[in-house]
């Protein structure tokens, strides 16, 4: 603690390069609202804190109709962007509730992907929107599909070298609707969230995606469940049928929030709620 | 190793030398003597911390105090005029019954000013949301949010 | 013509808080003060073999570590065998065993990181009941059940129960759990304690109790009441939890020590894992209610888990005597009252001090029992609620009830419109 380091690069270029040469005794550093309790608590002791705050990932564009989403955006950021309310809504409605107008002002979407909490709020959204990510480092680049992104809880494909640097959302249709159910309804993990997005013509749905948060060791898609909906003509009777295939597919567990069997119940409830307001029949 | 470290407090400049992992609660606290700004639980679960970081209401027990650099910092005693007089909000405070131990106030203030900095009529569903992230063991939530619309109804 | 009763008068703290410039405890900070972490027991249960201390003697920036035997006078606070640093046997996860004085927190975590300890890890019992069972593991040498006057439980008795039962048209069971809350003030444990300049001990406390606790630190320092002065009453929120001592007894010894100011501050997690608790209960109620909706008996066997060791669980136990029934008269009364000790933190006093629980307890009574009536959830309660003249279960005469008027008051703010012959009710008389 008292030996640590201190580096505040300029850009990206910069950035990398001590990533490189550090590698895993670097910490990145970005909003701090996962990282810094466990610096206060003693849980970490970095040796080289890295703060990616000064190189201009801070940014929300549109390229050739690709939604493209600086990994240092703020939640306060997707919050007040017109483009991520216009283009991925799903992002803001679950920006706006999580943490407080303080954690929302300094946390940042890169920090919450690359913390990999299981109940990570802004993986859902990500997750049904067909979200990339793109991670640099010295050697190159890559992008990885956000549903490969995350191998378990806490961890990511992301290599000792890599820095998340973008989220690139694809021109994707369709409406999407996220809920996220806590034990309060302010500066709370989710005890369960869920992510839709149903792309539909008249009453039959094209393409539905499905995601769901605090369900498994990672934020999860599920995949026999959209393919449920994928072409199908949709009613009350279908989406609930949907939702219990969902829910099979998940694998909650017990713990300070919850019980597994509570995820799985209220789980089903809320993905079905989900999908009838995604397909407009709001009940 | 220690680094020089820049930035504005309630309008003055403050030089400091400080660790990489001191946070912004730490510099005040520890080495300036602003201690209004609380460690109520170092996690920034409670809101006792908080303070304005170019005007937004920030946890200053998550801030690694070095990215503050440059920056511009703002505690509860900005509040008050250099002669004394207090703000419309603090004056609301006490007259409304919204402080009892008062550990929780000076993190209450600073979320309630920035909310009026940003938006001067808020509903009252916004002044909950904007103090939502602050605690108050003692209760006094009902008369916090009395004294911030008292505020707000009377400019 | 009154000046202040019935107005609204703000407090004459209030702008120190407004402004931030009230000072709490933590937010004093002395020249040349040092700053405290505590060796606390990993393990629930043990008996502590080695205890090397030099590495953190040995670091520098550390000006000292205290260990039992640095002691002056008794090392016992809260309860009379509760050690203030444990030599020998752990009861209780987290409980301190060392304690470090450096320049910085930072140091003197590394300091506590590098003591060694070797513990001979036993079983703990973490379950009231099972406690209780003569084969469980002992928390203490005497055994998991403290003793009262009467044995091993407090007896209340009034009446006859069993007469009352027999005279009852339902008879109601249930059992009801209490779990353990922390009081979670916005203000930490912390203390700040310096050797001043007539060679006293002063400490700037978070004590919601001087008094109480001027005593065991005078016991605890080997000093007389004169050479120890507690300076506080600027407290962050307590409820109860700054009832007992957590900080000052540290970091006084420390100060003691060093002859330097030491601050000795619990983080929030150590707060909410290891400071006082109000303590679980486990409840089992019997009621008899008659159809007229008159509470005839109530038999009750309440067990108060009271943790590693025990400072107020037994007035607890005693003090909720008065409360079992809630406030409504019940004529015959059976009450065994346990104060158990488990492998948990200690339980003490947090706002309504088991008078919450039995209050908890008795309305869920009340509600099943309208329920096994058919009765109107509110025509029960006015029906049974005290009224001047009646005898609580401890036999005191009830005066100045008020219950009745309350509910009716209640009822109208909230809308509901009680039949007349509710709201003709008097507390004066039935």
């Amino acid at each position: 603690m008292n030996s640590a380091r201190y580096f505040a690069p300029k850009g990206i270029e910069e950035a990398l390069k001590i990533r490189a040469e550090h590698g895993e005794t670097a910490t990145v550093l970005a909003g701090g609202t996962d990282l810094v309790p466990k610096i206060n608590y003693y849980d970490l002791k970095p040796a080289v804190l890295l703060y990616i705050g000064g190189i201009g990932l801070d940014y929300v564009r549109e390229e050739q109709g690709v939604l493209r989403v600086g990994a240092g955006t703020t939640w306060a950021g997707l919050i007040s962007s017109s483009l991520v309310t216009a283009k991925a809504s799903v992002l803001s409605s679950a920006a706006r509730q999580g943490g407080c107008v303080a954690t929302r002002n300094a946390g940042t979407i890169g920090g919450n992907v690359v913390n990999a909490s299981p109940a990570a709020d802004l993986a859902t959204p990500l997750l049904v929107m067909d979200t990339e990510l793109l991670l640099e480092s010295e050697a190159g680049k890559r992008t990885v599909a956000v549903r490969d992104f995350f191998t378990g809880p806490g961890e990511t494909v992301l290599r000792g070298d890599e820095i998340l640097v973008e989220m690139s959302v694809p021109r994707v249709t369709g409406k999407t609707v996220f809920i996220k159910l806590g034990r309060r309804k302010a500066m709370t993990l989710s005890v369960v969230n869920v992510a839709v997005r149903l792309d539909m013509d008249g009453r039959t749905c094209k393409e539905a995606r499905i995601a769901l948060g605090s369900m498994g060791p990672t934020p999860m898609r599920c995949t026999k469940a959209e393919e449920m909906l994928n072409g199908t003509a949709l009613d009350e009777a279908l989406i609930r049928e949907c939702a219990v295939q969902a829910i099979a597919e998940s694998r909650p567990i017990d713990d300070q929030r919850a019980t597994a069997w509570y995820r799985k119940s209220v789980g089903e409830a809320l993905l079905a709620r989900a999908l009838a307001q995604a397909a407009g029949k709001d009940s | 190793m220690k680094y020089a470290l820049t930035f504005t407090l309630n309008g003055g400049e403050v030089d400091v030398l400080v660790k990489p992992t001191d946070t912004l609660l730490d510099v005040l606290r520890e080495k300036i003597n602003i201690v209004s700004a609380k460690r109520g639980c170092d996690s920034g679960d409670c809101g006792t911390c908080t303070v304005l970081l170019d005007g937004k209401p920030v946890r200053s027990c998550l801030t690694i105090a070095m990215t503050v650099a440059g920056r511009d910092v703002k505690t509860v005693e900005s509040l008050s005029s250099t002669d004394g007089e207090l703000h419309a909000l603090q004056r609301a405070f006490h007259e409304h019954g919204a402080t009892q131990c008062g550990f929780c106030t000076p993190g209450m203030l600073m979320s309630a000013k920035a909310l009026l900095d940003m938006n001067s009529k808020p509903t009252r569903d916004e002044v909950v949301d904007a103090i939502s992230g602050n605690l108050c063991r003692c209760g006094a939530y009902y008369e916090i949010i009395e004294a911030i619309e008292a505020v707000v109804n009377s400019e | 013509m009154l000046k202040y009763v019935g107005k609204q008068i703000p407090r004459y703290e209030g702008i120190g808080h407004v402004t931030g410039r009230t000072t709490y405890v933590d937010d004093i900070t002395l020249p040349g003060m040092l700053y405290t972490k505590v060796l606390r027991s990993p393990v629930h249960k043990g008996v502590i073999r080695r205890l090397d201390v030099s590495p953190a003697e040995n670091t520098h920036g550390v000006a000292a570590v205290a260990v039992a035997k640095d002691i002056p006078g008794q090392n016992a606070v809260w309860a009379a065998d509760q050690p203030v640093l444990v030599e020998r046997n752990i009861r209780y996860k987290g409980e301190c065993i060392a304690a470090v004085a450096a320049v910085d927190e930072d140091t003197a975590m590394e300091a506590v990181e590098r003591i060694k300890l070797d513990i001979e890890e036993q079983t703990p019992v973490f379950d009231p009941i099972e406690a209780m069972k003569p084969d469980a593991p002992k928390v203490r040498p005497e055994g998991n059940l403290w003793q009262f006057n009467s044995g091993d439980h407090r007896v209340l008795r009034k009446g006859n129960v069993e007469k009352g039962f027999s005279e009852s048209d339902t008879v109601v069971e249930k059992t009801i759990l209490n779990k353990m809350n922390d009081h979670a003030p916005m203000e930490p444990h912390v203390s700040v304690a310096y050797v001043d300049e007539s060679d006293r001990l002063k400490i700037h406390t978070v004590s919601q109790a001087f008094h109480f606790h001027l005593g065991q630190l005078c016991a605890i320092f080997n000093l007389a009441a004169n050479r120890v002065c507690m300076v506080g009453g600027t407290v962050g929120g307590g409820f109860g939890g700054k009832n007992e001592i957590h900080c000052d007894h540290i970091a006084g010894l420390l100060a003691l020590k060093t002859r330097k100011p030491v601050k000795y501050r619990m983080t929030r997690k150590e707060d909410m894992l290891y400071s006082t608790k109000r303590g679980a209960f486990v409840f089992d109620y019997k009621c008899g209610v008659k159809k007229n909706g008159r509470l005839m008996a109530c038999k009750v066997r309440a067990i108060h888990d009271v943790g590693a060791y025990q400072t107020l669980g037994e007035y607890a136990i005693q003090k909720q005597c008065l409360y079992i029934t809630g406030p409504y008269v019940c004529p015959n009364v059976w009450y065994d009252g346990y104060a158990v000790y488990t492998n948990k933190p200690v339980a003490s006093s947090m706002r309504g001090f088991n008078i919450i629980n039995v209050t908890h307890a008795s309305e869920i009574m009340m509600n099943l029992m309208a329920e096994a009536i058919g009765m109107d959830p509110w025509e029960i309660r006015f029906i049974n609620a005290w009224r001047d003249g009646d005898t609580g279960p401890t036999m005191w005469k009830v005066t100045a009830a008020g219950l009745i008027e309350t509910m009716q008051k209640a009822a109208e703010v909230g809308g509901i419109e009680l039949p007349a012959h509710l709201m003709a009710m008097s507390s004066r008389g039935r």
